[in-house]
């Protein structure tokens, strides 16, 4: 057969690129100072004990190197990213109170409509704070909480000083420590013992300004036996400046606990997206992730798991999709610190028009994790030589008592497939197009009906059979 | 830091990753050079269309270099069995060029030594080149074993197989790393690594790094890892068979490890390196 090319076009961005005119009341100095720190504090109305925070962090920040690995970074100039912008809104609790402008943009990408249809509570974020957020009474009479980290850090500040930066310290990399200092807005979830939270939460992180960063914090806490699925949406319109994404996110999942967390990342390809996820599971915990990075121009994210009591078990599911001008490095971690924990990896990444994808990740298993297993998949679909998909996985077993699996394949479209599809009756583009689809399904088939059917969306694919 | 800092570097992986993970850069043991003894290095060069056997035994401690220029249509099979005692390091490097449908046969023997530090780089330069790697490890006591194997793919239609079986028992460690790195250009190319890592003791520490490069979409690469301790099942049977539990593990690593043992050609030397293993996966049960 001969050999033609695929051209997948890139994903359709239309949607996520109409730029709001930056009406921010409060733009914060370029730059990173001890002065820019303790007037985001003071704007705040930080306590104390969070003032000293920043400050700690900062510090950290100052004395900590950029990572010797991965994506380079020196594209990032601290100097040139404004770390707060404060929207001309205040914290809404009903959707008209939101002003026009920002509500036209959380509308547009379809918001307020997952609320009413699909929805349990829904958080907005444009550039630094928290605009809109809301929750069903029904779960507000049960106990769950579900803010603002601002309103959190006042409101329920004993809970959030026990839990803060825990499991993501400051001297974690650099870009933690960079979160500890200048961190805004962002969602706090509180889920009480044995409720159920059956229908999803969902945040939306929107950066409208050029130049300017965005770190919020997620801070979700799902006590004994109960469960809850939270969904997190991010995107931006492009600029010719870098913008910068430095969130943090921490998960506590308690005894015989479930938390599912999804995310559909489609950062504009000016961002770089310099993210930490990181969960830690009881004994009979249950974590599951499910992970979409499509946007962004340098992406490095790697969700982490700690497996920290006993039978816990986490379950990722991530597909990343790499076009041109993209470099995501993208992969999981999971750390087995107790006897019969068990953790599955399964991953997609696609790469195309001199996009980079790599797979990257860590399964580690301690001296006190015996009967650990783990099973890791990680598939790469290449659809041109002008781009690269790396992987990169470690193994790290301590003990005998551990069964471990890793498989990995790197190939392209195959030609016997579409051969056969096309013997089928089916043409030649939606034939490529089909194996494409069938490639990420694993990733579909675990996102809510809505994002599987977006996701779908985000991959059209063409045929240039000129070669 | 300071102890970091005295430790000299040999070898490193092509992509670095987390540095608390240890893995991306192996140093040199204590004791042994920081350049190779010119007597040390070995050059061997295969005219087009010839085909050279080379079998190398390290029964001493050293550090080693065999370079290897393989010409087209040429073939190497180059055997190389590693057996220093307990109390010695060992650190040995093999890089290779192969030309145009030139082929690499590699059988490694990593059984020796307190320290083993091996890398090999073999570079499929030529169209139509392959390259057939069978290695084993095996470490007991306190023996630490870092391998770092690289396989790059450079011509079309290169073919590398990386086959990798060990056994790891005591308090010994072990890292290896894997790579397969296709390059731009290498189409029609496919590449295999597999490691198989059988875990006999409670104290050990296995760390596996199967790496997978690629700037060219007409390749097909896969790789696995599989680390556990014995099939239960197989040891049951075994055991039901009337054999004890060490002769049983005996059997099921030696069945492991028969694929790479079965390719030293020399019948002496396999039998020395099969009766020197027999002993130590059986010493202490």
């Amino acid at each position: 057969m001969e050999n033609k090319k695929n051209f997948i076009e890139d994903i359709e961005r239309t949607l996520y690129d109409i730029k709001d005119k930056d009406n921010s009341v409060y733009r914060e100095k370029v730059g990173l100072t001890e002065d820019i720190v303790r007037d985001i504090s003071e704007r705040k109305h930080d306590p104390k004990w969070m003032l000293d925070f920043r400050l700690k962090s900062l510090d950290i920040y100052n004395h900590t190197p950029l990572p010797t690995w991965g994506p380079d970074l020196s594209e990032l100039n601290m100097d040139e990213i404004t770390t707060y912008v404060q929207p001309d809104a205040k914290m809404a609790g009903k959707w008209d109170d939101v002003p026009d402008d920002i509500k036209n943009t959380f509308d547009r990408l379809g918001i307020p409509e997952a609320e009413k249809t699909s929805l349990a509570g829904v958080g907005a974020q444009y550039d630094s704070e928290v605009v809109y957020h809301s929750i069903q009474d029904r779960l507000t009479e049960q106990g769950v909480i579900y803010t603002d980290m601002e309103t959190a850090v006042r409101d329920y500040e004993d809970i959030v000083k026990e839990y803060f930066m825990k499991l993501v310290p400051p001297h974690d990399h650099k870009f933690a420590a960079l979160h500890g200092a200048v961190w805004s807005g962002g969602s706090f979830v509180y889920v009480p013992e044995g409720v159920q939270v059956k229908i999803p939460l969902q945040s939306y992180f929107r950066l409208n300004a050029p130049g300017a960063g965005q770190f919020e914090h997620t801070l979700i806490i799902v006590e004994k036996g109960a469960s809850c699925h939270f969904i997190e949406g991010c995107s931006a319109p492009k600029y010719n400046v870098t913008n910068l994404h430095a969130g943090c996110v921490e998960l506590f999942v308690k005894e015989g606990a479930r938390l599912r967390y999804s995310t559909i990342e489609n950062w504009s390809k000016n961002m770089m997206n310099l993210n930490t996820k990181r969960a830690l599971i009881e004994k009979d915990g249950i974590m599951e992730w499910v992970s979409g990075s499509f946007g962004s121009h340098v992406s490095c994210l790697y969700p982490s798991t700690i497996l920290h009591g006993e039978n816990a078990t986490c379950d990722f599911t991530g597909v990343t999709f790499a076009g041109c001008g993209q470099n995501l490095d993208t992969g999981a971690t999971v750390i087995h610190a107790a006897p019969h924990t068990s953790a599955t990896i399964n991953t997609r990444t696609i790469s195309k028009d001199g996009g980079k994808a790599t797979y990257r990740s860590a399964v580690k298993v301690t001296k006190n994790a015996p009967y650990a297993k783990c099973s890791v998949n990680c598939e790469s679909l290449m659809l041109d030589s002008e781009s690269r998909s790396d992987t990169l996985p470690v193994m790290d077993i301590e003990g005998d008592e551990a069964d471990i699996g890793h498989e990995a394949r790197i190939g392209r479209i195959s030609d016997d497939a579409v051969f056969y599809l096309m013997s089928r009756g089916i043409d030649e583009n939606e034939a490529r197009a089909m194996i494409v689809r069938g490639f990420v399904e694993p990733v579909a088939k675990a996102l809510p009906l809505e994002y599987a059917v977006e996701m779908n969306n985000l991959v059209n694919i063409e045929l240039d059979s000129t070669k | 830091m300071a102890e970091t800092e005295k430790k000299v570097a040999y070898s490193s992986i092509p992509m670095r990753t987390w540095r608390w993970l240890g893995i991306n850069t192996a140093y040199l043991p204590e004791h042994i050079p920081e350049t190779t003894p010119i007597e040390n290095v070995k050059n061997i060069k295969v005219e087009p269309g010839q085909t050279a056997n080379v079998t190398v035994v390290y029964r001493d401690e050293q550090r080693a270099e065999i370079h290897a220029d393989v010409g087209d249509g040429a073939t190497l099979n180059l055997i190389k069995v590693q057996i220093v005692g307990s109390d010695m390091n060992h650190v040995d490097s093999f890089d290779v060029k192969a030309g145009k449908e030139a082929h690499v046969n590699y059988t490694a023997v990593e059984v020796g030594g307190a320290t083993t530090e091996a890398k090999f780089n073999i570079d499929l330069a030529g169209d139509n080149s392959s390259a057939d790697v069978w290695a084993l490890y095996f470490g007991d006591k306190d023996r630490s074993i870092d391998l770092n194997y690289v396989i790059t793919q450079r011509g079309k239609n290169t073919d590398a197989n990386m086959q990798v079986r060990g056994a790891l028992k005591d308090k010994s460690q072990k890292i290896f790393r894997g790579t397969l790195d296709f390059l731009e250009g290498t189409k029609g190319s496919v590449g295999r690594e597999n490691e198989e890592a059988i875990l006999l003791n409670e104290g050990v520490r296995n760390r596996s790094v199967p790496i997978m490069l690629s700037h060219e979409e007409e390749v097909d690469g896969h790789h696995a890892v599989s680390i556990g301790k014995m099939d239960e099942e197989k040891l049951f049977y075994l055991m039901s068979r009337g054999l004890n539990l060490a002769e049983a593990q005996r059997l099921v690593v030696d069945a492991s490890f028969a694929p790479v043992l079965d390719r030293i050609t020399d019948e002496s030397l396999r039998t020395e390196v099969s009766d020197y293993l027999k002993g130590r996966i059986s010493d202490g049960e």
